[in-house]
């Protein structure tokens, strides 16, 4: 009897064990601690009450925000076997695409995201993740102050003659809508006390001026409307440019004038969300993330409900704004790839897509996806048209050096508005540090 | 009771096991990435390639940059951190004699992580929501840009001495209150005043405790990390690079792991002649 037990308890182990290998559990590492963990929690829910029950149940992983990008380089180099599915981004999937598995999502993939946006998920020809969250920047304007500068006389003869002696030109205010860099730039000094003593806000602008390489991806968009790019066709470095110079030298007139915060050059996206927020600055070029809690009374209630935002400014080059995706994609060491694959899958479909939209989600989708949830996300209207009329990626800005570059750059740059370096220093040592980094 | 050999060796085989898989096995690996080729592609598998990474550290200007950083951090936070502790020790020491509990009162920020430190600084030091800087725009109109490049090293070696003064002082006011009454005693004899007491007495007895603090605190700050990455990152242009963020950016963001490994297998010499230099000194000043 003692046997038989023993033998029936090794059949039930055997059998569980049998059962659980067939009935995978996908683990999925995701972005963590925004509106990103919430979409993704409320897709993996709906995915595991349906097609997980026959395909594998997905489990979810997060690690902090802080160093997250390089913990995740750590794991996969280490090649781990933790997480199935790992998160990956537009700047960072060259340089983890080694210890990624490239993938074939459906044809209706296409049908959903479109050309532009699944290439924010590509790296040399191959498709590294699906593309769950697109950002790009807004221009965003205190709606209250600019109607009365369009409407006040006073206020415009005073801003034609800040314009001159600043920039050198008279101007007359315009819509943000309608803006070139030099109408943001007379608009911004109009708006700093220090400039105008008669200006209701402290500061015209807020500046991200952090050696931090996000900040990067904000200020590139002047660079790039004035024609700049990383490389060239024959991928020669050529930042040493008017463009570049155009840009950088952008900023540096702000700050040294006092447009932006004293303390710019230690802002990135918390600092300046709390100075545009404390209703003491009249515009700011921020991502697109910003807005819903910057529009939240309860969080910033001077300025909650007088937020415009529209494209950044154009350049002699055109209006464009930088984009970047957050994705999710295949671990090379997964232990359950077939589990893992049908989940990317289904994720890559319009349905799925559409829940982790009205989830809090922000994937860039076809217009037939997103009119249909128009109602409750109005501003996936707008992250859509943006991303297909301004959109870019810097040639190079996937490549397996693309974090080191952005790196480099914002070290480089911000030593140039911070004075420590001169204008031709900083481009020459970006030049020189891109092409070794290229080589 | 004699201790034999082979008790001995069994006695210390776990903390010796310890320390070889814990430090040893990291510092081998530390050391054989130093002198190899490596990437995060190739770690598993590096390819010797002789000193040049230990080239390239020395010939990087940015490596002397963070070690000026460093040295300069360093000195001045133990420095400021050691004659605020010593002034604190004696001038407090008959309130904290007489209430012993504010001594953990005092070690209160030290409890903090500095990470969070740096991130509550980065909070109270802000313009718009930062309480110092509004009322310094409700008392005088104006707040100096406490994180921007001019005064960060001001910012962050103040913050530095806030948080780590009062190790010093734990340590300061101990020696301090050991100081046998009898040398006071004899001195107030010999007819000596406060200023003598202290200059002549107090200070040479316990100058191998302040010698010993100073030398813990420099090397606690010249390994700063934590509070100046979250406060200012780098800095604009590099400006607040110290070593330890040199190294941490030259291994993750730069992926020149070889390069990074070399720096602080430069480092650790560095500390461990300091290390070798203080036990010196030490044998020396328990000689005399």
């Amino acid at each position: 009897m003692k046997k038989m037990s023993t033998k029936l308890g090794l059949v039930l182990l055997v059998s569980l064990f049998a059962v659980k290998s067939l009935w995978a559990q996908v683990t999925v590492l995701g972005w963590p601690g925004g509106p990103e963990e919430t979409a993704l929690r409320k897709a993996v829910e709906v995915y595991n009450a349906g097609p997980g029950k026959s395909d594998g149940s997905v489990n979810l992983i997060f690690f902090n925000r802080d160093g997250f990008w390089d913990k995740l380089q750590a794991d996969l180099a280490a090649g781990t076997t933790e997480f199935d599915i790992n998160l990956t981004a537009t700047y960072a999937v060259g340089r983890y695409a080694p210890f990624m598995q490239p993938l074939s999502l459906p044809s209706a993939a296409m049908d959903v995201f479109g050309d532009k946006v699944l290439k924010t998920m590509q790296f040399e020809g191959e498709q590294y993740g699906v593309p769950t969250d697109l950002s790009l920047h807004f221009m965003y304007y205190r709606n209250d102050l600019i109607d009365k500068l369009l409407s006040d006389a006073d206020w415009q003869k005073i801003y034609g003659e800040i314009s001159q002696k600043y920039l050198g030109k008279t101007l007359a205010p315009k819509n943000p809508d309608t803006w070139n860099w030099e109408d943001y730039a007379a608009t911004a000094l109009f708006f700093t006390k220090s400039v105008n003593s008669a200006s209701p806000t402290r500061y015209g602008t807020v500046l991200q001026m952090k050696n931090l390489l996000f900040n990067m991806m904000i200020w590139h968009s002047t660079a790039r409307s004035h024609g700049g790019e990383w490389l060239d066709a024959n991928g020669n470095v050529m930042v040493d440019s008017w463009a570049f110079r155009q840009g950088l030298q952008l900023y540096k007139t702000l700050f040294d004038a006092g447009a932006s915060p004293k303390d710019s050059t230690s802002y990135e996206y918390a600092e300046a969300n709390a100075a545009f927020g404390s209703g003491q600055a009249a515009t700011m070029l921020q991502w697109n993330a910003a807005f819903g809690s910057l529009n939240n009374p309860e969080e910033n209630p001077a300025v909650a409900g007088k937020i415009g935002t529209v494209a950044p400014p154009a350049g002699p080059a055109g209006r464009v704004t930088h984009i970047h995706g957050l994705g999710l994609g295949l671990n090379k060491n997964s232990k359950n790839k077939d589990a893992a694959i049908k989940f990317l899958n289904w994720l890559s479909g319009a349905d799925a897509m559409e829940t982790y939209a009205l989830s809090g989600g922000s994937p860039a989708m076809a217009k037939s996806i997103t009119d249909k949830i128009s109602g409750d996300r109005p501003d996936l209207i707008k992250l859509g048209d943006f991303a297909g009329n301004y959109g870019f990626v810097m040639n190079g800005g996937t490549s397996a050096s693309a974090l080191q570059i952005y790196t480099l750059q914002a070290e480089q740059f911000t030593g140039y508005w911070s004075g420590t370096k001169s204008l031709d220093e900083a481009l020459q040592a970006t030049s020189k540090g891109m092409a070794d980094l290229l080589k | 009771m004699q201790v034999s050999s082979k008790e001995k060796f069994w006695l210390t085989a776990p903390i010796t096991f310890f320390l070889l898989v814990m430090l040893g096995f990291p510092l081998l690996l530390d050391l054989i990435y130093s002198v190899s080729e490596v990437t995060f592609e190739n770690l598993l598998a590096p390819r010797l390639q002789g000193f040049e990474n230990y080239f390239e550290t020395l010939q990087d200007p940015t490596y002397w940059d963070a070690l000026a950083f460093s040295l300069k951090f360093g000195l001045t936070a133990s420095l400021v951190q050691l004659f605020l502790a010593l002034f604190l020790a004696i001038y407090l020491e008959p309130l904290l004699a007489r209430h012993p509990w504010l001594m953990a009162v005092l070690m209160a920020p030290m409890m903090v992580a500095p990470a969070l430190i740096g991130l509550m600084y980065r909070l109270i030091l802000h313009e718009f929501v930062g309480v110092i800087p509004y009322y310094l725009w409700e008392w005088v109109g104006d707040s100096p840009a406490f994180l921007g490049t001019e005064n960060a090293f001001l910012t962050v070696v103040t913050i530095e001495i806030l948080q780590w003064t009062p190790f010093a002082l734990l340590i300061l006011y101990t020696a301090y209150r050991s100081i046998p009454s009898h040398l006071r005693e004899a001195a107030r004899m010999d007819g000596a005043n406060s200023l003598q007491l202290l200059m002549l007495v107090e200070l040479p007895y316990m100058m191998p405790v302040i010698l010993l603090t100073f030398f813990i605190r420099f090397i606690d700050s010249f390994r700063v990390f934590d509070n100046i990455y979250v406060l200012v990152g780098s800095g604009a242009g590099g400006t607040s690079t110290s070593l330890s963020i040199y190294i941490y950016k030259a291994f993750f963001r730069g992926g020149n792991i070889g390069q990074a490994v070399a720096a602080s297998v430069l480092l650790f010499l560095a500390a461990l002649l300091l290390i070798a230099l203080l036990e010196r000194f030490s044998r020396r000043m328990e000689t005399t």
